[in-house]
């Protein structure tokens, strides 16, 4: 069966017939082609899917997409603008916070959704952050460093 | 509506489609059944074809309501109980009625539908029952084939392929495994039976978006506003652009840089595009495109060639082109070539036998059943990744970059299959894919643009139309002394290739036979009709029609035999060519009419049809054409082809090349000479597709290049890996590479211990011997001299003949054409089923040019932008064709192998024309052959 949805995605307005069965994931990957979300699990536990939902990180995949009627997403794909990096992505590419990339959108969104709400984040809330998004390359150190540099920043 | 119908056995039941949908639509789109493809908007091509209730039908005239509570099967639901290729499908392999592809499906659905009706069809059954379906590749006839060997097989007849029609005289080679096998099958064959190759309509990605082009509907007009800007208000559209937003206003073209992406200045001919536009739907990149503001204000046009040089015509180039520059005039003229061998003059003027007559040509449309199409997609880095179905991917790359403005490495061209191209497939693509591209730039999303038939009609570039004057002088004995040729050539409102078709033009214009002096003056001219460009043939189509005619005549006025006249005076190994290049290899054209003069039994029915009464309703005549064709660019440009060859781990073997394949089937002879020459079954040889980022630059596919020079590289990689593995081997076997033979794959030493291909490598790679090699070859310098008409022009020629027997209804002017017998000398033939597919397309698109294909232009405007109104053959159009390969030997060649795609069309349409004479004593000199109507006179 197909709803239809309206939703705002990085500003803009998109209207949608959804099937029930599909996730906010599915939609915004497949049907809309915003690729930066990934399916890692499918089942909520690693935060490759993370997403902003009307300002809160949450696991697109766990999300039906009908549920997000009227939502504001938001998605790494909306971080920069006018070809600038948000400070948030150029902070994890002068921590050599990115290897393999798969964990990276979805940590931005984790640590921008912490940042909004905490602008000034102790390691540990950082790394309490960030329970939900696995990262099997770094070892989160330089993860953690990178928004510990962004903060900082914000502080002064 | 609820939908409910059976698709291939199983039920499925849709909600929420509209009525009024298409079949073609919710099979394709909704539920990505791509093998039922889209060739028309007119219901003519039948590449849409599917069983409703086992009856044949077009999907695209299909409302789903009409198939509501019924059973439909698509090339989806036919195959083997086991899932695998059905009899049809595997006869369609085994008698190579494959080619592009792109009709393939309909084909099988069509033949199914007869086969379940009709047991046992006689070949004209067949040909009715697939007429429907339109195939520009095959010219119908191993399609007849498969159905019939299909039909043989079900009635339970032990039935073999009808290959043995080939004569095959390949027995004096020994020892070789594939070239030349009558049972070689084309690499890409499964995937095209079955369906399941993807097309660049056929693919989608997610958030992919719809491009449409506003194209011009005056044929010369100067742009006074364009304003793209409200397209993007219109709800959907995501992307609008014009030429500003290309390096340079888009100006791209080779060899005259004439042409815009988008039209810059003024629009010069229908179909020119001026913006284009994507969006999330179709319907939204149409709205956007009726958005668009464009006020046109309209110029003179010249749309008769015969005038574009008037000192009043109106002036359709932005600036002289560059190749007139040396001293030669500006304003239309876009080229001149000449010939000068020997003095034509006071040889001609004491000739006892003069023709001086002018034949004229008209445009010819491509008409491949897959239109132009492009998917662009953006990547991360800036750059851009093309699917384009396009001829020469490094040339279509180069274009991009640089009106793009971004770096070669940036732009990835990937060649998907493509559905045909005979030459059609070059410029109005590169131009798509700059559009496709940029317009993926500025959305940041993917972008399809498939250009629908009469888009593609209107814009995509044609066969010149030709005007050609020959005078030719014989002796009283019927002896050939010389020559002078004028043509007029329609280079249409751009250069493209035409500069260079031209100039094939010139090289052929006085015909495959000896003379004492020739000279030859060829313009070509800008006007107001569709661009024109490369063609199958290349200039040589009409060449040889304008001469073959013009020969037919003079031999008629010697009161000779039309062949006894060619046979005295048609080129043998050591005598020069019309321009004067001495021919040092074998030579088959007199093998060539000999053999069709007795294979269409020549003398006893010319004497026949020369006896019948004067008030025959239906009557007969027998024509003859015979043609040669330079084989490779020649003086055109630098000709040369690069291979890779790379054994994987799994002991299978990497083949690359910078030549395409867009149905001719050149992946099954590169294929069959690296496993021919390496000594291993031809399984292991995996060969790639073009793609800019992993092949090396080969230059262009064009003018059926792509066995010798493309072939070449493919054997120089093969031999230097073959090196590698011998080397390997003898260490192995503790020998020389000298004492090794080869059983089947396996080295074998003196000791009689074989040694496997696995072995061999695993040795190899222990010794650390390279397994990856590149090969290039390059045709040896060649030299045409443009200002003095004189030199080299091509390595080596091809040759041909064929007789056309018509059938005339005097008082309708129908004319039938009831038997076609061709010979081709083709040098060695690598792939015979391929070989053979190849003549037959070429005869059946050749009887095309000669009887119903006239792309008309009425004072620059086209009057025939769909398939029902530009007339290609249909299978009920062509008879069976007698088909011979002469078999000579050029040292040059791969395995002595020459050329063929190209020149097997040039002798249809002339012979047809020759054999109209016979039959009602009209002299055609201008195709297609249109007939005055004589009212019966009873
Ligand atoms: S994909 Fe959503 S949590 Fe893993
Ligand atoms: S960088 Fe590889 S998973 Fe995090
Ligand atoms: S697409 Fe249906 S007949 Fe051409
Ligand atoms: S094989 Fe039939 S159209 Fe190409």
């Amino acid at each position: 069966m197909y709803h239809e949805i309206t939703l705002t995605i990085n500003g803009e307005g998109y209207t949608l017939a959804v099937q029930s069965h599909h996730t906010l994931l599915k939609v915004l990957r497949e049907q809309l082609g915003i690729t930066s979300p990934k399916m890692g699990c499918g089942n909520g536990e690693c935060g490759a899917c993370t997403i902003l939902m009307n300002g809160l990180a949450v696991n697109s995949c766990q999300v039906l997409a009908p549920e997000a009627d009227g939502a504001t997403i938001e998605t790494v794909e909306g971080l920069s603008k006018d070809g600038k990096l948000h400070p948030l992505q150029q902070a994890f590419i002068d921590h050599n916070a990115v290897q393999c990339g798969f964990c990276t959108p979805g940590m931005l969104m984790s640590a921008r959704a912490l940042l909004d709400r905490t602008p000034h984040p102790t390691e540990d809330e950082i790394r309490y952050a960030l329970v939900g998004n696995l990262c099997r390359c770094t070892g989160y150190t330089r993860i953690v460093e990178a928004i510990q540099d962004v903060a900082g920043q914000s502080d002064s | 509506m609820n939908l409910e119908f059976t698709l291939n056995g199983a039920s499925v039941s849709l909600p929420d489609i509209p009525e009024d949908m298409l079949l073609v639509d919710l099979l394709r789109s909704t539920l990505g059944l791509t093998g039922t493809k889209r060739g028309c908007e007119t219901g003519t091509c039948g590449v849409c074809s599917v069983l409703v209730e086992g009856k044949l039908t077009k999907s695209c005239r299909t409302p789903v309501a009409r198939v509501a509570g019924r059973t439909v099967t698509t090339i989806e639901g036919i195959h083997a109980p086991d899932g695998g290729l059905s009899d049809l499908q595997q006869a369609f392999l085994e008698c190579g009625a494959v080619q592009c592809g792109y009709c393939t499906p309909g084909m099988i659905v069509a033949a199914e539908a007869l086969l379940r009706a009709n047991l046992n069809p006689t070949r004209d059954e067949i040909r009715r029952a697939i007429s429907p379906n339109l195939c520009r590749c095959t010219g119908y006839q191993q399609i007849v084939d498969a159905v019939e060997l299909t039909a043989k097989r079900r009635m339970g007849e032990s039935a073999n392929q009808r290959i043995s029609e080939f004569q095959n005289p390949q027995s004096t080679i020994h020892n070789l495994k594939y070239v030349g096998n009558p049972k070689l099958q084309n690499v890409d064959g499964p995937d095209k039976v079955s369906g399941r190759i993807k097309y660049v309509g056929d693919m989608r990605v997610a958030g992919m978006l719809h491009a449409k082009v506003l194209r011009s509907p005056l044929p010369h007009a100067r742009i006074v506003k364009l304003d793209a800007g409200p397209a993007l208000a219109v709800p959907g559209v995501k992307a609008v652009i014009t030429h500003a937003d290309f390096v340079d206003h888009g100006n791209f073209g080779w060899p005259v840089k004439d042409n815009y992406v988008l039209a810059y200045g003024k629009v010069r001919y229908v179909g020119d595009a001026i913006a284009a536009v994507a969006a999330e739907t179709e319907a939204a990149a149409q709205a956007g495109i009726d958005a668009i503001v464009l006020d046109l204000d309209p110029l003179p046009v010249v749309s008769d060639m015969t005038h574009a040089l008037d000192p009043d015509a109106p002036i359709i180039p932005d600036k002289p082109s560059t190749l007139t520059a040396g001293g030669f005039g500006e304003g239309n003229l876009c080229d001149r070539h000449i010939v000068r061998n020997g003095d034509p003059a006071p040889i001609l003027e004491a000739c006892p036998v003069v023709l001086d007559e002018v034949y004229t040509f008209p445009h010819q449309e491509h008409a491949y059943l897959e239109t132009e199409g492009v998917l662009a997609i953006p990547e991360p880095d800036g750059g851009v990744t093309l699917y384009a179905n396009n001829q020469s991917p490094f040339i279509n790359r180069d274009t991009s970059a640089a009106v793009l403005g971004l770096p070669a490495d940036l732009v990835r061209v990937i060649l998907p299959p493509v559905g045909g191209a005979f030459g059609g497939k070059d410029d109005t693509v590169y131009q798509t894919t700059a559009q496709a591209a940029k317009l993926a730039l500025v959305a940041g999303k993917p972008v399809r643009l498939v250009l629908s038939r009469a888009e593609s009609m209107a814009a995509s570039y044609k066969r010149q139309a030709s005007q050609i004057r020959l005078i030719l002088g014989a002796e009283a004995d019927g002896a050939l002394q010389a020559a002078k040729a004028e043509m007029l050539m329609d280079s249409g409102a751009y250069a493209s290739m035409t500069p260079l078709a031209s100039w094939r033009a010139t090289m052929h214009a006085a015909g495959a036979y000896r003379y004492r002096a020739v000279h030859v003056d060829t313009t070509s001219v800008y006007t107001n009709n569709g661009f024109s460009g490369a063609f199958r043939g290349f200039g040589n189509v009409q060449a040889a029609a304008a001469v073959e005619m013009a020969i037919d005549e003079l031999a008629y006025r010697l009161g000779r035999d039309p062949l006894d006249f060619r046979l005295q005076n048609c080129l043998r190994e050591g005598d020069r060519t019309m321009t004067g290049d001495p021919i040092d290899h074998e030579v088959g054209l007199t093998a060539c009419l000999e053999r069709v003069r007795e294979a269409s039994e020549w003398d006893r029915k010319r004497a026949a049809y020369a006896q019948q009464p004067a008030d025959t309703v239906r009557r007969k005549g027998l024509g003859v054409a015979c043609y040669f064709h330079g084989s490779g660019l020649g003086g055109e440009g630098h000709d040369f082809a690069v291979s890779t060859l790379a054994v994987d781990p799994d002991d299978g073997i990497t083949l690359t090349s910078g030549l395409t394949d867009y149905g001719q089937g050149s992946r099954t002879v590169f294929s069959l000479l690296a496993a021919e020459i390496l000594g291993v079954d031809m399984q292991r040889i995996r060969m790639l597709r073009p793609d800019t980022h992993t092949a090396v630059d080969s230059g262009p596919t064009v003018a059926s290049r792509a066995s010798i020079v493309g072939g070449n590289a493919v054997r120089v990689a093969a031999e230097k890996l073959l090196q590698q593995l011998t080397f390997a081997a003898a260490d192995a076997l503790h020998c020389t590479p000298e004492q090794l033979v080869r059983a089947g794959e396996n080295f074998v030493g003196p000791d009689e211990e074989p040694l496997t291909f696995e072995a061999v490598t695993a040795h190899a790679r222990a010794m650390g011997l390279p397994l990856s090699v590149e090969g290039k070859w390059e045709i040896r310098p060649i030299h045409w001299d443009f200002e003095k008409g004189t030199g080299e022009p091509y390595l080596c020629y091809v040759f041909g003949a064929l007789v056309a027997e018509v059938e005339v209804t005097m008082r309708t002017g129908k004319i039938a054409v009831a038997g076609l017998w061709a010979a081709h000398d083709a040098g060695r033939i690598l792939y015979p089923a391929g070989a053979l597919g190849q003549l037959y397309g070429g005869v059946v698109q050749g009887l095309g040019y000669g009887l119903t294909e006239h792309f008309r232009y009425e004072n620059g405007i086209p009057q025939t932008l769909e398939l029902n109104t530009y007339r290609i053959p249909r299978a009920t159009d062509a008879p069976d064709i007698d088909a011979t390969y002469i078999q000579t030997t050029l040292r040059e060649g791969p395995f002595g192998a020459k050329n063929l795609a190209e020149p097997v069309m040039v002798g249809a349409a002339p012979a047809i024309a020759n054999a109209v004479f016979q039959a009602t004593g009209q002299r055609v000199r201008s195709l297609p052959v249109s007939l005055k109507p004589v009212p019966s006179s009873h």
